[in-house]
């Protein structure tokens, strides 16, 4: 376990050092400077600045120090927002982020899997022809257009919900909902295929011949054994959940990192970009490492060595 | 025991062994793909998604070419012109009529012919600010428009207010307009050209580099094999969409660019796919034969085990269209995609979330463009699923 653990965390480190190198010389084959504006800096005043930001240092030192940054944790300052550090940015917006994150990751579990229960229980009844329209709009409409329509009809229209900010509850919802949306119906379809599987299995016609009653054989074999494959999609959400933000913050208007990521692009902030890109990357895998351990303590019958091979 | 006998005697007749008319095989035996074909075609919501793109490609390629209007001419008259109004009919009091709507929104009247077409907006006179209204002149005919509550209303001269004759759909702009007057239908199918073209290069990327990385490192496996499949899992780890936004910044925003970063990291769920299909299919027999009477690799993976993968890949392939064209319209939604006035769905919707409050068309009908085409794909690649390998339905 620990030896595993260790092994994902050096190949972890390994696709980081990659993701910093790309992002650093991306950012350096920008041409023109950060300090470079329609507005015409003094010489001076410009090659001050260069030298306060190490920009005129040779570009080998320059990822250097920036590697050594990352290694103590500091993304280095804001190019754009003097006297704000990338660290900061982040430290703002993780909250928010997260917050509405995990409201989505419980959405989809909570959502997801009973209406993939419901439908597999009635197959080819109506509650299935429902959850079966119902996911395959979820899953066909993007994102963004869920997000403009539901603002659209409850707050604009209905009036039900604020149009944005996050000042108390009612605000959480449409942009977890939009969030939301695509993994709910993807979990809905998968949980009711994946049911539907294990249905025909040896095991469940023995639980049942065995006269166990039928909210035993669903949920202590059927269940069990069917959400081994949602668990998997579990990771792949965490990480789609968070570039969904982007847009899902920035129509909602919502402080979070993804608006700040959008915010740092436009103003070609470059550090910014670079450290919440390498933030979100870190993020990211840690995820899908919980994820993956998270997957064995479920099903015993996958061998962690056997997985990092 | 003299009982009815269990077998009847007929039964105990030895059978007709000549070929009855049930075992002659009365269809032409199929080959692989027209059975595919023949489950295609009985898929029904397939079939319509087909429709949908043929029907989409033509209106992006031609659509443009006969509209009288351009995605980048502004009109600035005729902004935020609905698709669909309420018409009135004034008479002047010397037989001559004059049709025209009220835009409920922007309290504009526009004169419309009796077709249907848009001819104008009414010049009124000084409008009253304190008591919100403004009058119009049609000859002998003075209507005043009351706009202090709402909705507005249209008052004759004595008092009475004018009725709406009914409705009828705007047969100039059958989409509408923008906010600054320019033809929403017309950049509908610009938006749509720029999608199909996404979807295309997606499409191409995945099949030039995607299936031959994937079958190389799969055929060739080994330590190439390893160094090839760790790049993938780099590249992976992150979500494509931020690569994507992280090549927009060093591209610069607009089309080209769109498409190069689509290109470049867009063939890897693609290379992953083939390769494990490949890992399967090179254990088979006839690649050793092959392999015995001297192909070569180039050629066996060509001719042998690509054309057997091929099931797999047009499904992949499929499945990857519509995320494609999701990629570009959401780079295009949050500024990052096509420059203006180049119009996409993605900045279309983005422009009318500005108004949608009081122009509720402008963001519905690219709302609707870009989920119908993504239904469609996604349609069109579960029938395919279906239809090139049954065991897979469910």
């Amino acid at each position: 376990m620990a030896g595993y653990v260790l092994q994902r965390l050096g190949q972890m480190l390994l696709t980081l050092l990659a993701i910093a190198t790309l992002t650093f010389f991306l950012m350096h084959a920008i041409p023109g400077g950060p300090f470079v504006s329609e507005r015409m800096l003094a010489p001076e005043i410009a090659s001050a600045l260069n030298d306060k930001f190490g920009l005129s240092d040779p570009i080998w030192l320059q990822y250097l120090n920036y590697l050594r940054g990352i290694v103590t944790f500091d993304l280095g300052p804001s190019f754009r927002y003097p006297g704000v550090t990338v660290n900061q940015m982040i430290a703002d917006g993780l909250p928010v982020t997260l917050r509405t994150g995990l409201l989505a990751v419980i959405c989809v579990v909570a959502l997801g899997v009973p209406m993939g229960i419901v439908a597999a229980l009635n197959r080819n009844k109506w509650p299935d022809t429902a959850v079966m329209m119902l996911a395959t709009i979820g899953v066909a409409i993007p994102s963004y257009v869920i997000a403009t329509l539901l603002l659209y009809v409850f707050a604009l229209r209905l009036g039900w919900v604020p149009t944005f900010g996050l000042d108390d509850w009612r605000g959480y919802i449409l942009p977890v909902l939009a969030l939301s949306g695509f993994w709910v119906s993807f979990v809905a379809r998968l949980a009711r295929s994946s049911l539907l599987e294990t249905f025909e299995q040896d095991y469940m016609t023995t639980a049942r011949a065995k006269g166990l009653r039928p909210g035993q054989v669903l949920f202590k074999h059927g269940l069990r054994n069917s959400l081994i494959p949602v668990v998997t999609v579990l990771g792949p959400v965490v990480a789609n959940l968070v570039t969904g933000s982007f847009v899902i913050e920035q129509i909602f208007a919502l402080p979070g990192i993804g608006r700040h990521f959008v915010l740092s692009i436009t103003n070609r902030d470059y550090t910014a970009i670079m450290g919440i890109t390498i933030f979100y990357a870190a993020l990211l895998m840690v995820m899908i490492l919980i994820v993956d351990l998270l997957y064995v303590w479920l099903d015993p019958r996958i061998k962690l060595q056997k997985a990092a091979q | 025991m003299t009982s009815e006998p269990i077998i009847a005697p007929a039964m105990w007749e030895k059978p007709d062994r000549s070929i009855g008319a049930a075992e002659i095989i009365t269809t032409p035996s199929l080959t692989y793909w027209q059975d595919v074909r023949q489950r295609l075609w009985a898929n029904k919501p397939a079939v319509v998604s087909i429709c949908f793109i043929v029907v989409l490609i033509f209106g992006a390629v031609f659509g443009p070419l006969i509209s009288p209007f351009s995605y980048f001419e502004q009109n600035l008259r005729l902004s935020n012109i609905p698709p669909v109004f309420e018409t009135y009919r004034v008479s002047d009091g010397a037989g001559e009529d004059t049709r025209f709507f009220l835009n409920a929104s922007n309290f504009n009247l526009y004169q419309i012919s009796e077709g249907g077409q848009v001819e104008g907006l009414l010049r009124g006179g000084r409008k009253d600010i304190i008591k919100k209204s403004q009058s119009f002149e049609f000859g002998a005919t003075d209507i005043a428009l009351d706009y202090s509550s709402r909705p507005a209303r249209l008052l004759r001269a004595d008092g009475t207010e004018l009725r709406p004759e009914g409705w009828q759909w705007n047969m100039t702009y059958l989409f509408g307009t923008d906010q600054l007057g320019r033809d929403v239908l017309v950049r509908q199918l610009y938006g749509a050209r720029i999608s199909l073209l996404v979807a295309f290069v997606a499409t191409l990327v995945n099949f030039f580099i995607g299936i031959f990385y994937g079958g190389i490192a799969g055929y060739i496996g080994g330590k190439t094999d390893a160094v090839m499949m760790r790049i993938v899992e780099i590249i992976s780890t992150i979500p494509l969409m931020l690569y994507v936004i992280l090549l927009m910044v060093v591209l610069d925003s607009g089309l080209i660019s769109i498409v190069v970063a689509i290109g470049s990291v867009f063939w890897v769920d693609m290379a992953r796919m083939v390769r494990g299909q490949i890992l399967t299919l090179k254990q088979q027999d006839y690649v050793a034969a092959a392999r015995t009477m001297g192909a070569g690799t180039g050629r066996i993976l060509t001719r042998h085990l690509l054309p057997n993968s091929i099931g797999p890949i047009l499904v992949t392939l499929t499945m990857l269209i519509p995320s494609a064209i999701f990629i570009e319209s959401f780079m295009s939604f949050i500024g990052l995609g096509v420059t203006p006035p180049m119009a996409s769905w993605g900045t279309l919707t983005s422009e009318a979330v500005e108004t949608m409050r009081a122009y509720p068309h402008q963001l519905f009908f690219p709302a609707a463009a870009i989920s119908l085409t993504m239904f469609a794909f996604n349609f069109l690649g579960d029938g395919l699923r279906d239809a090139l390998d049954p065991r897979m339905r469910r």
